[in-house]
């Protein structure tokens, strides 16, 4: 009668290392990454020549960039959040119970996380597209997503921030990196005692000290790279347009920046008119003139 | 601390309390509110017996008696573990006049909410020693012949040990955890009590063990005899339900009657199971 061949679930029997895997992504490559992310877009308050200059950087592994950020990024997201979803689905939250700090911190862990990962969607469709695919880029560019062109970097960035009255984009990224700095932080303190870091009360207590300064730290960050795309006005990302068409400009004529139109803006008639010189006329890009 | 001030003059005159029973396992669990005359110095036995006298609710219907467990009346047995105004914890030791200076409009009892009802305030608490089966929660000394003296403690040893060796096994830490869900299966039609307990105990070595475990399995671990269990203790605990599942709620050490540090064995579990885990991934 008894089924003494059942045999628990794959997940169930890895759930070991599943979950020390997400603990670990959580933090590398997830959280390394938020912040080198988070410090690049305040650089924008420099100016945009700062900002332009980090993103050629991280653009200039050319061909391989999907290869990273599909390997380093949303491939290690899409685990994390996976497993984070599981694991927020069998939590019995109950710190209106018992109001402990820590237990209060728990359940802000898993609801920053769903807030995150809301957000992080909104977010990569906003200005990312998910996919490089030019038809989908430009199917979902009339819905205003998919708004960010590296090579005019600061100013697509603030054009697409002033989309839907310059308030409600705002809105949802200052909730969305403000939940994915806690989640980050406290996912950092409570990894260190899920791997063994700190194990006694006072050491855990002094743990929560190095976190809350880098809590900290990462807050000013990203309100900075919030700021830095949300206040200035269109009027300004057109300067900044300026600015970043003779840096692209130059570096193409120095070679520092290979030549990519379709990582620059372009008014939505210029590219279709592009599309259609290129497939009838077939001129090469490079006797065209650029965009203004 | 326990001795009333003799200047609190305010008394009430009666004690509501508001019990939730349920006749027995799958039934549909009900509230009903009993009222006592106040008498100074009573714990929360005492006015379950109080109850079991009167059986009567206070609008003058006539019930069964409350049924509930109790064992020391000194806080080392833990049997009497129930949720009292919300919170987990023995009803020997809960005072009803700290309570009242808490909350004076009534008392609220409950059973555990992360174990199966047996009936009113009485649970089955079966999963929380199989769980210290899991982790082989003892030290291995069967034997027929003398094996001589155990191995000197050091003195540190045995001040780390003590604490965690002062555990009752009350379940308060389980009951306040967010991540250790209640397991309750129905006898199916036909089965045997053997297939069902067995699908039973198949359930539970899938659930979470909970802190109480992964503490006594740091305990034996560290024991100059009990170690020599140590790796199938972190392979329990790498196991499915193991040491994974906690999230660090941190609760279990916050509602623990005996104040067992359990988070420090837990971390301590953590780094083990690391290193453990290493090993493993390397030695095979």
């Amino acid at each position: 009668m008894s089924d003494s061949s059942h045999e628990p679930s794959f997940f169930l029997k890895h759930e070991f290392a599943i979950r020390r895997l997400h603990s670990l992504l959580g933090i590398i490559p997830l959280g390394l990454y938020m912040v080198v992310h988070l410090t690049t877009n305040a650089s924008l308050l420099n100016g945009p020549e700062t900002f332009q200059r980090a993103v050629y950087l991280i653009h200039s592994p050319g061909k391989l960039l999907p290869l990273i950020e599909w390997g380093f990024i949303f491939l290690p997201l899409i685990f994390h959040a996976g497993i984070g979803i599981w694991i927020t689905k069998n939590a019995h939250l109950n710190s209106g119970k018992y109001q402990f700090t820590s237990n209060r911190r728990y359940s802000w862990q898993r609801w920053t996380g769903i807030i995150a990962l809301v957000y992080l969607f909104l977010h990569i469709m906003h200005l990312h597209g998910g996919f490089h695919a030019e038809w989908w880029l430009a199917a979902i560019d009339r819905f205003g997503l998919g708004q960010f062109r590296p090579y005019n970097a600061g100013s697509s960035l603030v054009l697409a921030m002033n989309l839907g009255y310059g308030i409600v984009w705002p809105v949802i990224y200052l909730l969305g990196v403000l939940s994915l700095v806690y989640h980050f932080i406290n996912g950092l303190w409570t990894a260190g005692i899920t791997w063994g870091l700190w194990i006694s009360p006072q050491a855990q207590a002094r743990a929560t000290k190095v976190c809350v300064v880098l809590g900290a730290i990462l807050t000013v960050i990203s309100l900075s790279a919030w700021a830095a795309a949300v206040f200035p006005s269109d009027a300004d990302a057109v300067e900044m347009r300026a600015v970043e068409d003779r840096m692209y400009e130059a570096g193409v004529e120095s070679g520092m920046v290979p030549e990519m139109e379709e990582k620059r803006w372009h008014d939505s008639s210029e590219i279709e008119e592009e599309i259609e010189i290129e497939e009838n006329v077939q001129v090469s890009r490079g006797q065209e003139a650029p965009a203004a | 601390m326990i001795a009333l001030d003799p200047a609190e003059k305010k008394r009430p005159e009666f004690i509501k309390v508001r019990v939730k029973r349920q006749d027995g396992p799958g039934k549909d669990p009900y509230w009903q509110l009993f009222q006592i005359k106040y008498e100074p110095e009573l714990n929360i036995i005492s006015v379950l017996q109080r109850i079991a006298a009167l059986a009567t609710t206070s609008d003058g219907k006539k019930v069964a008696p409350v049924a509930w467990d109790c064992g020391c009346l000194e806080e080392v047995c833990g049997s009497c573990t129930m949720q009292i105004n919300g919170r987990v914890r023995q009803s020997c030791s809960a005072l009803v006049d700290r309570l009242l200076e808490e909350n004076d409009d009534e008392l609220v009892l409950e059973p555990m909410s992360k174990f199966p009802v047996i009936r009113d305030l009485i649970v089955d608490r079966k999963r929380l020693f199989r769980a210290l089966q899991r982790v082989k929660a003892w030290v291995p000394v069967d034997s027929y012949y003398d094996m001589g003296s155990g191995e000197r403690q050091l003195r540190s040893t045995q001040e780390q040990n003590y604490p965690l060796s002062q555990c009752m096994s009350c379940g308060c830490c389980l009951d306040a955890c967010p991540q250790y869900g209640k397991i309750e299966l129905e006898q199916r039609e036909g089965e045997s009590d053997e297939a069902f307990q067995a699908r039973e105990l198949e359930a539970f070595d899938e659930g979470f063990v909970g802190p109480h475990a992964i503490s006594q399995a740091m305990l034996f671990n560290n024991h100059p005899t009990g170690k020599a269990l140590a790796g199938e203790r972190l392979d329990a605990l790498t196991g499915p339900g193991g040491i994974q599942v906690c999230g660090n709620a941190q609760n279990c050490v916050s509602v623990c009657p005996k104040e067992i540090p359990l988070t420090t064995s837990i971390a301590r579990a953590g780094r083990a199971t690391t290193v453990h885990m290493i090993k493993k991934w390397f030695d095979r």
